[in-house]
């Protein structure tokens, strides 16, 4: 069995145990209402400790992550790049198909199954997304959402090294994303192995790729980076987790009379 | 039975809710326009030829006129607004027009290319909502959402929306944290603005 996945959910549910352990925020007195109500808005009881992890993370960024993300943008050409990131979302379609299933998101899991087909073979293992151009759009979606959607409250902020910004939720929902991956558990040897593993790292790089810019700026320009991620992580899982919600597209068998929408049914 | 008065209550409700409806419409349509209008300026500026701080001084007008500054200044300090001196309030709205415009020339970068277009306008309860799709060079496209107050007599952008990401509310979490970490120091904040807008400029 490849031990890159294992590894890294034992690392996350390690870090779950371990984190309320190092350090609590002080509440504000009850005698300032208004600053109660703030702290409780952040909903970040583990600030001492998610502000560590925050500067471990941009020590490591600052040193590995983000030259190798620098060195990648300069040396492989824009649509390498783009066919590399087409690949590695192709490799995750299994995940979004599951989760798109679990949130009985009919559409969704059409949209999901067509582009895997399509992209894998016309699309060449997904280089190429010409699911898009025939009408069936990307989405994201992960088992995080999941459990949004099955009403599971997100908690507190996190933390993680490695993994950046999160919550239980999301930890929990990352844990199991990799553990429901297929492609976590099929064949095994050093081949597979080594192959899992440049799965994860290139992840990691076309990640850090696509918001080198967008970092970059947050760090120029905020005067509590650590608060500015902890916002722009929530409102972006927000709308991610409304994205989905918000999805209700009917399903109509092809035999039955299709209803015409007030919008032309292509986009 | 519908009697007369009925039926002239409803027809009158009728035209009530039709006109609204109206209003809606053009308001959703004059939003999309101002954002249309201002995107093209923008990139016009953003592509244009001269140097990256000519480029930035080109910008400065444009923001002026179309951003609701004052009402995003005082947005971003949330509670705090309240316990800032008259004094405090004005050289925090000023420094913030300063960091404003240097964060805006950041984020435009050094980009040459840049595009945009429009897509589709919904309402909200403070304002249009106008969706844009943005792309500058090296970046995926981004959906960007323009929020115009007044759409209909005095077009403002009181806020922008970047992949779901509210720009002023994140500004407002940033200095709130950054309060509550120098305890609520007003003069702290305008301090690290102060030097921010000297660093920038």
């Amino acid at each position: 069995m490849p031990p890159a996945p294992r590894l890294r959910l034992t690392l996350a549910a390690g870090l779950l145990l371990l984190g309320p352990l190092l350090g609590c925020a002080t509440p504000p007195p009850a005698s300032d209402p208004d600053a109660v109500a703030d702290f409780k808005e952040t909903n970040d009881p583990l600030e001492p400790t998610n502000r560590v992890m925050y500067a471990i993370n941009n020590g490591l960024d600052t040193v590995i992550l983000h030259p190798v993300a620098v060195a990648y943008r300069k040396v492989v050409p824009e649509p390498v790049r783009h066919g590399v990131h087409n690949v590695l979302s192709n490799l995750g379609t299994p995940v979004q198909l599951g989760n798109d299933v679990l949130e009985a998101k009919s559409r969704r899991a059409g949209d999901t199954t067509m582009r895997f087909l399509i992209n894998t073979t016309i699309g060449v293992v997904g280089i190429f997304d010409v699911a898009k151009e025939l009408g069936y759009p990307n989405h994201d979606n992960d088992f995080g959402t999941t459990l949004a959607l099955w009403g599971v409250p997100e908690g507190p902020f996190l933390f993680l090294p490695v993994l950046g910004p999160s919550d239980p939720r999301d930890a929990i929902g990352h844990g199991v994303d990799i553990a429901g991956d297929p492609f976590t558990w099929v064949g095994q040897g050093a081949a597979v192995t080594a192959l899992d593993w440049s799965r994860y790292a290139m992840t990691a790089v076309d990640e850090r790729e696509r918001v080198l810019d967008a970092i970059d700026s947050i760090k120029k320009t905020a005067l509590d980076p650590y608060a500015t991620f902890r916002s722009l992580y929530r409102q972006h899982r927000k709308a991610q987790i409304r994205a989905a919600r918000d999805d209700n597209r009917a399903t109509i068998p092809i035999w039955f009379p299709q209803s015409q929408p007030a919008s032309s049914g292509k986009d | 039975m519908l009697n007369r008065r009925n039926a002239l209550g409803l027809l009158s409700a009728l035209s009530v809710g039709l006109t609204v409806r109206a209003q809606a419409a053009s308001a959703a349509e004059a939003a999309s326009s101002f954002v249309k209008t201002t995107g093209d300026r923008l990139v016009a500026v953003v592509n244009g030829a001269g140097s990256l701080d000519a480029r930035r001084k080109a910008l400065m007008p444009i923001i002026d006129s179309t951003v609701d500054v004052q009402g995003v200044a005082r947005f971003c300090l949330g509670r705090f607004w309240r316990s800032a001196t008259a004094e405090q309030q004005q050289q925090y709205t000023q420094l913030f027009h300063g960091v404003l415009v240097g964060n805006i020339a950041v984020k435009l970068g050094d980009y040459r290319g840049v595009k945009f277009t429009l897509g589709r306008a919904q309402d909200r309860d403070d304002g249009e909502l106008v969706s844009t799709v943005i792309e500058r060079p090296n970046n995926p496209p981004a959906t960007v959402q323009w929020l115009i107050a007044n759409a209909a007599t005095d077009p403002k952008i009181v806020d922008v929306v970047a992949e779901g990401t509210s720009l002023r509310v994140t500004q407002r979490e940033d200095y709130a944290s950054f309060l509550t970490h120098n305890n609520n120091s007003i003069a702290a904040l305008i301090d690290a603005m102060r030097k921010q807008v000297s660093e920038n400029s």
